[in-house]
């Protein structure tokens, strides 16, 4: 595995950048400021990072409802995310979007996602387009161990499968659909085995372990980008929060989490980069440092942009229809 | 009451593998009948119970529900860490248990997992992961009446199973092992653990150099056998030199430059290359190494059923006539 010194420091800011975000929402939406909903990342966030260090700008994303670790992974600002967040006009989404409905185009970010199974689809849309232009782009799909179950998701990964279409699908397995244990709600034991199914590639990695996760989320970007078609990763994960914030998080042990927070993945590739000499114990906490100045700034920046106005309701939300059709057609 | 130990690896045959070579994934669902057809095999030699590693994901369920022998079939009291260790941990106590075998379903990594706990308990190894040497690709039924035949003492031992060469790897004050081969690969990070790029092999000790195998010791089973019962191993650097076509992973046929190899003694020890990377056991990238580092072939592994072997030394007359 080829790991530079940049690429090393830039994964483990992303990764920070993620658990500060969240951390911050945690105690924003506690203290009731953030409006909506928000279901936070915190804990998977060598998942979204492993696989977007193999993407760029053009690269297409589909998230879920716990998106925030996806766009920043995937570059999205953090100023306007969280402003998208506080319902601002400055907000990515003009504020209409909420922490559940997050996008940037520009940014290949095609959209948290309030639907549970509602990326594949999408994910198959954009790599189609990609397949049909020749463009080389890859679609990479988030969904979860919940997701999996649902019809859109099989409907998706055979659709990629029979087109042979750029998707590198992941499977977040965090063991919990909501509040439903996996071992309850999956037949199949393991996610990543119904790829047999489809007739693609399919694996299981360790989501707490950012390299295993760099290198396998490498693996099926390659095969993607060369036209071998979909690929399906299962990774293993657990989210240090409840489903939703305000969860009581009544179906799993504090000993679990504890486990869990201990085998850390932000930490556990600190200590991997510092024992093999691609940063110095200082490089990280200047990151540190950066990014709660980044979320700080990013707060002031979303409570300073204004309201949307009422009359904004309607805007961005249907597409205009050319004035000259609605006459023909009347 | 004959009894019988099982460790199932659920995470086996499921690496970086299946994207970056041709191998196959096993379900669960096939892990599951294979696990059954074992424990039939079993039960019909007169066992009558198994202590088995809890898989966590319901394969020895699935195998048990369908179980039409009166077996009965208890989970050992092991903590789940989801990892190796619990292999480890199952191994250790069922040899703590005095259990007379171990049937084992998984690859070479599953047993070289097994080897760390147990030493003294014979092993029926049954392959389910990738690219494997050490456990037979064999019918479960018939892994299962050979550990039924180890179990109830109806095998002669000395006849019927062999004391197993492994690798052992000295670096900074400890020692891992592995039952095939150890490589020095130019990687600094474990990440997915599979090796498949030779290119990033520096040097390979092999326990074991089997023409017919898959993986990094066919480069040694191409230009010099050694099998597995020879008091010999064998230690390859690559590089520059004699130029070999080795199948190093499923689907994967490649050409290998040896620079120079030799055979080893049994017991010699061999300084491994200086290198900023890591060791790969059995395939699987583990060790980092920092400093000085050798290795050695010993016949210090796991004691392995020959399954035909025992198959055919017992005469199945004699459990029917006990039975009655």
């Amino acid at each position: 595995m080829e790991l530079t010194k940049d690429k090393a420091l830039w994964m483990y800011e992303r990764m920070v950048l993620v658990r500060t975000f969240e951390e911050r929402v945690s105690k924003l939406f506690a203290d009731g400021e953030i409006p909506g909903f928000v279901h936070l990342y915190a804990g998977e966030e060598a998942v979204a990072v492993g696989v977007c260090a193999h993407l760029d700008h053009a690269d297409f994303i589909t998230s879920t409802h716990r998106g925030h670790g996806h766009c920043i992974a995937k570059g999205v600002d953090v100023k306007r995310m969280m402003a998208e967040l506080f319902g601002r006009v400055d907000g990515l989404c003009r504020g209409k979007g909420g922490s559940m409905h997050v996008a940037d185009v520009s940014m290949g970010m095609l959209g948290a996602n309030g639907i549970v199974g509602g990326g594949p689809p999408l994910a198959c849309g954009a790599a189609l387009t990609a397949k049909t232009l020749g463009t080389q782009q890859v679609a990479a799909c988030f969904f979860g161990d919940g997701a999996a179950e649902q019809g859109t998701t099989h409907e998706g990964m055979n659709l990629a499968a029979i087109w042979n279409l750029p998707v590198v699908f992941v499977c977040e397995n965090n063991q919990f659909a909501e509040s439903t244990p996996v071992t309850y709600h999956c037949a199949a034991g393991d996610i990543a085995e119904r790829a047999a199914s489809y007739n693609i590639p399919g694996v299981t990695v360790d989501g707490f372990d950012l390299l295993a996760m760099y290198e396998a989320a490498g693996a099926a970007v390659e095969r993607a980008r060369a036209g071998e078609g979909p690929s399906l990763i299962e990774a293993k994960t657990w989210r240090y929060f409840g489903h939703f914030e305000g969860d009581q998080v009544t179906y799993r042990t504090a000993e679990q989490s504890a486990d869990y927070r201990e085998r850390d993945p932000i930490k556990r590739f600190a200590d991997q980069i510092v024992s093999r000499d691609l940063a110095v114990p200082g490089d990280l906490e200047t990151i540190q440092r950066s990014a709660e100045t980044e979320i700080e700034e990013a707060l002031e920046y979303a409570r300073s942009s204004p309201m949307p106005q009422p009359e904004d309701c309607l805007t961005d939300v249907y597409v205009s229809y050319p004035a000259a059709k609605l006459a023909a057609s009347a | 009451m004959a009894a019988a130990g099982l460790i199932v690896n659920p995470a086996a045959g499921r690496d970086i593998r299946r994207l970056v070579a041709d191998a196959p994934l096993m379900s669960h669902r096939e892990k599951a009948s294979l696990c059954l057809r074992a424990l039939e095999g079993l039960a019909a030699m007169g066992v009558e119970r198994v202590h088995a590693l809890d898989d966590g994901v319901g394969i020895l369920g699935a195998a048990c529900a369908k179980l039409r022998a009166e077996l009965a079939v208890e989970l050992l009291p092991i903590e789940l860490e989801g990892s190796t260790d619990d292999t480890v941990a199952a191994a250790r106590l069922l040899e703590q248990m005095r259990v007379p075998v171990i049937v084992t379903l998984g690859g070479d990594g599953t047993n070289r997992a097994v080897a760390c706990g147990c030493s003294q308990t014979p092993l029926v190894a049954l392959s389910t992961g990738t690219n494997n040497v050490f456990p037979s690709l064999v019918d479960g039924t018939i892994a299962g009446m050979a550990a039924g035949l180890v179990a109830t003492g109806r095998v002669d031992l000395d006849r019927a199973a062999t004391r197993a060469k492994r690798v052992e790897v000295v670096t900074a004050g400890r020692i891992d092992l592995a039952l095939i081969d150890a490589a020095v690969v130019r990687d600094r990070f474990v990440g997915s653990r599979a090796v498949w790029d030779v290119q990033r092999v520096r040097a390979l000790v092999l326990a074991r150099a089997e023409p017919w195998a898959v993986g990094l010791s066919s480069i040694g089973g191409r230009l010099h056998p050694v099998g597995a019962h020879e008091p010999a191993g064998l230690y390859l650097e690559l590089g520059e030199g004699e130029t070999v076509l080795a199948p190093i992973a499923p689907g994967r046929v490649v050409e290998v430059s040896v620079a120079q190899w030799r055979v080893l003694e049994l017991d010699e020890d061999i300084e491994l290359p200086a290198c900023d990377g890591v060791v790969a056991l059995d395939g699987e990238r583990e060790v980092p190494l920092d400093g000085v580092a050798s290795a050695r072939v010993a016949r210090r592994g796991p004691l392995v059923v020959d399954i035909r072997a025992a198959l055919a030394a017992a005469s199945l007359k004699e459990v029917r006539a006990l039975d009655a």
